[in-house]
């Protein structure tokens, strides 16, 4: 990869981790979601491997801590889903109601919808990484430089 | 329409099914990914309907699209996305073990070690 | 109330799946988490079968616009049978010794998509519950990690992801047609709409359910896979995943589609008939044990196939007794397969009475209910056919049976390690329990009755 590609990808990671931001938080009226946040801010990801390579782009990230977020999305989103039961709510029922007045932080809306879309975005974000370094390292390792 | 969706759908199925039937097992995968590609874009047929985005504020007097199956291909796009994770990881763990990504190879391997098994069991 | 169950098993599948299973501790509290489901699913079945269908809409939306969890005494009596028989396999491996880390999350996301799938009713929630118990046990059948069960899981993956794509093109054939994911919706719709579409999808979603079981022209996959894996992951398969196959042919066969099920019922009680009697043959003729029941389960299916043939209460009846009795007979022999030692010879003896339907075990039941249900007065060359098959499966059954347990027990008496005493036992309480439902039958004759009551295909 040439000098050119490095600093775009470089450039590119930023830009496509607000784009998922914006994405997830305008989902709850509007086109978008956690899923589709989660699935660009991988892309940004899949650009620095393909841009570094395996090692460096691995070495950047703390891919350990992958399964970890992953799960802890779920924890998240499956909280949400079962939260209202304790309340004596259908599950996933969401609060504010639908047609009641919803918070505002500047423009961004504040509902518990987001927040499992926030999990929906760590559980797909963190299964996405780790699959993209599972497949980068079985090329890495088919050409003998061994595992990390 | 219905007809071009039933084309695609029918050309991505067949070739989909061309594809499981290869030795290599990373071809059947690719198979398998068409294939539920097929079904994906066969749900979206199911329930087609033209018009605007079914978002609220909703639009007067204009259709607006049926948002049901919009989320079911969601739905089956994420879940075709595991399982073709889960598919390729397990494609990887036979190549490491096996060296081999090739069914017959499998068989192969499969029976050797049979033969191996038959053997202690009769010693 | 109805959400419980299946909350307390997905809650603690995931912190879980962070622990490492192989430590003793966490595979108890693996148990103890899938235990407490299991309680929690009992005490909502008591209620169902006490009051009626228990039914709740996600999210506050009105019915048929949200997403419906609906637990009636079908949905309720397959889901504590399969948890129940997952809490066994469970117990079992944690007995013996876990082998990977990821097992009891494994089991308990297993678990979690069983009860979700028996407690819905939209067919779309159906069908992702239904792939989160499909993937959890594509991982299983990889469990063991050598190069048989990798070949296995292989062959079980890609052949039920097929069966997954063509259920999935079913629900959405229903939905053009129909226009609701409603199970209710469905059944009221899909009785006036156009026959010959509708058949189409019913033999769609039969295919589909037809290759989860395992019946006659698509068992193909079933022996490799049943033979190379763990014995307590081929007792997961056949006793617990394997009904989401029966499940799946009774609730939208008998009740969502009954106009088409009565319509192909001679097609379905010659594909039973031969998947029985094939079933049973290669049963005979193969050699390991493992494989033996592979085969049995093939013949096995075919029964719950002729019940569903033949129809009406009664066959419905029967067919949700007979997968009962069936799931409980496999965990049995399954695990006492993977075993060695005195109480377990007699364990697998029960099992195999049970399949071969000789009385005090809970087989004979299953057996007789077929036998009530398939004499028809007013077809006597029908009544004759079916009884004859009964008795020539059962005989085969008996004397593959007999194979097995000459082989395996007799012959090798003393070699081999014994296995530890807790599995054993737990074995053998599972025997007893089979014992027990063929010593007092009624409870579970009046379960299957009032489970067939619920179908609208099974209302006299």
């Amino acid at each position: 990869m040439t000098v050119l590609t490095r600093v775009i990808a470089r450039l590119l990671l930023p830009s496509t981790l607000i784009t998922a931001i914006a994405v997830l938080v305008k989902g709850y009226g509007d086109v978008g979601d956690g899923f589709s946040a989660a699935v660009i801010a991988a892309f940004g990801v899949l650009l620095q491997y393909v841009a570094f390579g395996h090692r460096a782009a691995a070495r950047a990230l703390p891919l350990r801590a992958m399964p970890a977020v992953s799960f802890a999305g779920l924890l998240l989103a499956l909280l949400v889903t079962f939260g209202p039961v304790l309340r004596g709510q259908a599950p996933l029922a969401h609060s504010p109601a639908p047609g009641a007045d919803v918070i505002y932080l500047g423009t961004l809306e504040l509902h518990t919808a987001l927040v499992f879309d926030l999990g929906v975005f760590l559980l797909v974000f963190g299964f996405a990484v780790g699959a993209i370094d599972l497949i980068a390292g079985a090329t890495d390792r088919e050409r003998g430089q061994g595992p990390l | 329409m219905i007809v071009l969706f039933a084309l695609v759908v029918a050309i991505l199925f067949g070739t989909g099914a061309y594809l499981m039937l290869k030795r290599d097992l990373i071809r059947v995968v690719a198979g398998i990914i068409l294939i539920s590609n097929a079904v994906i874009l066969f749900i979206i047929a199911a329930g087609l309907t033209r018009g605007r985005a079914p978002i609220y504020p909703l639009p007067e007097g204009e259709p607006i699209s049926d948002p049901l199956v919009q989320a079911m291909a969601l739905t089956a796009i994420v879940i075709s996305f595991g399982i073709t994770a889960l598919l390729l990881s397990l494609v990887y763990r036979v190549y490491t073990t096996r060296e081999t990504v090739d069914k017959e190879d499998l068989s192969l391997a499969e029976a050797e070690d049979e033969r191996q098994l038959e053997v202690e069991r009769r010693a | 109330m109805l959400v419980l169950p299946l909350a307390i098993v997905w809650l603690a599948a995931v912190p879980l799946a962070l622990l490492d299973g192989r430590r003793r501790w966490v595979g108890w509290l693996a148990v103890a988490a899938l235990g407490a489901g299991f309680l929690a699913m009992l005490r909502l079945a008591v209620a169902v079968f006490a009051r009626g269908p228990v039914e709740l809409v996600a999210g506050g939306w009105p019915a048929e616009v949200g997403i419906t969890l609906r637990a009636d005494a079908l949905g309720v009596t397959f889901a504590v049978l399969s948890i129940g028989v997952l809490l066994a396999a469970l117990a079992y491996e944690t007995l013996g010794g876990v082998h990977e880390r990821a097992l009891p999350a494994l089991v308990l996301f297993l678990a979690t998509g069983l009860t979700g799938l028996f407690l819905t009713g939209d067919a779309f929630n159906f069908y992702v519950f239904f792939e989160i118990a499909m993937t959890s046990s594509f991982v299983l059948a990889g469990y063991g990690r050598r190069t048989r069960e990798l070949r296995a899981a292989l062959i079980f993956t890609v052949v039920n992801l097929l069966g997954s794509t063509l259920f999935l093109s079913g629900i959405a054939a229903l939905y053009h047609v129909t226009g609701t994911l409603d199970m209710r919706g469905i059944a009221t719709w899909a009785g006036v709409a156009d026959q010959n579409s509708v058949l189409l999808i019913a033999t769609i979603i039969f295919v589909a359910f037809g290759i989860k079981v395992g019946l006659f022209p698509f068992h193909f996959w079933l022996p490799p896979v049943y033979r190379d894996t763990w014995p307590a992951v081929a007792a997961i398969l056949s006793g617990a995943l394997a009904n989401i196959g029966s499940y799946g042919l009774i609730r939208f066969g008998a009740d969502l589609l009954p106009r088409e099920l009565r319509f192909a019922a001679p097609a379905l009680l010659i594909l039973g008939a031969a998947s029985v009697l094939y079933g049973a043959l290669q049963a005979v003729a193969v050699r390991t044990a493992s494989e033996a029941l592979a085969y049995s389960a093939i013949s096995n299916a075919g029964y719950i196939l002729i019940a569903l043939g033949i129809g009406g209460p009664a066959g419905y009846a029967a067919a949700i007794l007979f997968a009962v009795v069936n799931s409980l007979n496999k965990t049995v022999l399954f695990l006492a397969a993977g075993l060695r030692g005195w109480l377990v010879s007699a364990a697998f003896a029960i099992g195999a009475f049970s399949v071969a339907g000789v009385p005090p075990s809970a087989g004979f039941f299953g057996k007789a209910a077929l036998f009530r249900g398939g004499i028809a007065p007013d077809d006597p060359a029908l009544s004759v056919a079916l009884v004859a098959l009964l008795f020539v499966g059962g005989a085969l059954a008996f004397v593959y049976m007999f194979q097995i347990y000459q082989r395996d027990f007799w012959e090798r008496e003393g070699a081999g390690q014994t296995s530890g005493i807790g599995s054993r036992i737990l074995v053998l309480g599972l025997a007893g329990l089979v014992v027990a439902f063929g010593v007092w039958p009624e409870p579970l004759l009046a379960v299957s009755q009032q489970a067939a009551g619920v179908l609208n295909g099974g209302r006299p």
